[in-house]
């Protein structure tokens, strides 16, 4: 499993290579303000994945848990 | 809980397929639950319209790999004469009542899924200069693993009032449409609860539009007694906008529905006021009250 620190710079790509030219912090609220979407779901989950070394739960997933880079690593950072 | 026997001494002819046949009280309930929602529509200004029982494949190829359990097709015969004589002159019929198909025509056509699909196609190309409401209802048909009556059918009845407008406009209108649903659930004595819900899409785990409805607010339904959902509040983003070149403000249009299972209604207000006709809510005078409040 990667440090959070790293985990965190890998979506900080991740979410650059999605939005291109629009400033975004690790707080900005990603799917509430539609810079991503729906589509980048799947590619995203795989992605928090093989950062973390463990599966993630669809059925699990919450209201929120993807809502910025800072929530995904609260969220996904360190395996349950 | 209210049983076959009760409903069927109120109204209800039920069809093991999962399609509902009515009459008598339970018949002049939902015409009231349908009136009822209608004058809730009117608290927006809500314009009916009316549409076929059909929509076209090509408007539906998102909702085809999503939903493919539950679609059901209209389709017919290849109508060159020999493939009908075939047919006509075949078994027709086989000894489990499935019809012996020769030849059949290009499948085009689904049988509606959700009332609302039809605004957004009917709306293509629009520019909006303000938020747009429309009201309409359609019989609906979703294939299900089982049907139980008036609760899970595979035909049933959908009102829907549909937003076409601005993210903020939008948000207030599903914000308004919730309080009334609760408030015309009050005063009818039907507690409900909402609560975030996900649409059963096939293969859901790695599917974007199950996943986003995990994550984000986008669809709520109101249910009595942990019954299925009597009500759903869905938000689209700008899914049918941009799909549909519709406009508002120059941006592409954001759209919202709030859906209306009138069968399920009929089950949870036989469930919660019995089966005499004479203990159920006046729902269109509670329908009103919501609207002049």
């Amino acid at each position: 499993m990667r440090s959070d620190t790293e985990i965190r710079a890998e979506l900080r790509t991740f979410v650059r290579r999605h939005t291109g030219q629009v400033a975004v912090t690790d707080d900005t609220p990603l799917f509430t303000l539609r810079l991503l979407r729906s589509v980048h779901l799947p590619e995203l989950i795989i992605l928090l994945e093989r950062l973390r070394g463990a599966p993630i739960d669809v059925e699990q997933l919450r209201i929120g848990d993807f809502d910025g880079i800072d929530a995904m690593v609260a969220r996904f950072g360190r395996q349950p | 809980m209210t049983g076959l026997a009760d409903l069927a001494r109120i109204g209800l002819r039920w069809d093991p397929s999962g399609q509902a046949g009515l009459h008598g009280p339970l018949l002049a309930l939902a015409g009231d639950c349908d009136r009822a929602f209608q004058h809730l529509a009117s608290r927006w200004g809500a314009s009916e319209e009316a549409y076929a029982m059909t929509l076209p494949a090509s408007s539906l190829g998102g909702h085809l790999r999503s939903f493919p359990h539950q679609v059901t097709f209209a389709m017919a015969l290849d109508p060159a004469e020999a493939n009908l004589a075939g047919f006509a002159d075949g078994t027709v019929l086989d000894r489990s009542g499935a019809v012996a198909l020769t030849r059949t025509a290009p499948v085009t056509a689904v049988l509606t899924p959700a009332a609302c699909y039809h605004v957004y196609a009917a709306h293509h190309g629009e520019q909006l200069t303000a938020a747009t409401y429309v009201t309409t209802r359609n019989t609906c048909f979703r294939r299900e693993s089982a049907y139980e009556p008036l609760r899970r059918q595979w035909t049933f009845t959908m009102r829907e009032i549909v937003c076409l407008a601005t993210a903020d406009e939008t948000a207030s209108f599903l914000a308004q449409a919730r309080a009334a649903v609760d408030q015309l659930a009050g005063l009818i004595d039907l507690p409900i609860d909402w609560a975030p819900a996900t649409d059963p899409f096939f293969r859901p785990d790695r599917h974007p539009g199950h996943l986003l409805q995990r994550i984000q607010p986008v669809k709520h339904e109101a249910a009595y007694g942990g019954s299925p959902a009597l009500a759903s509040a869905n938000l689209h983003h700008d899914h049918f906008g941009s799909a549909y070149a519709i406009t508002r403000d120059g941006a592409p249009a954001t759209t919202a529905c709030l859906a209306f299972g009138v069968e399920r209604w009929l089950h949870a207000l036989v469930d919660r006021h019995g089966p005499d006709p004479d203990g159920w809510p006046d729902l269109v005078a509670a329908a009103r009250q919501v609207v002049t409040r």
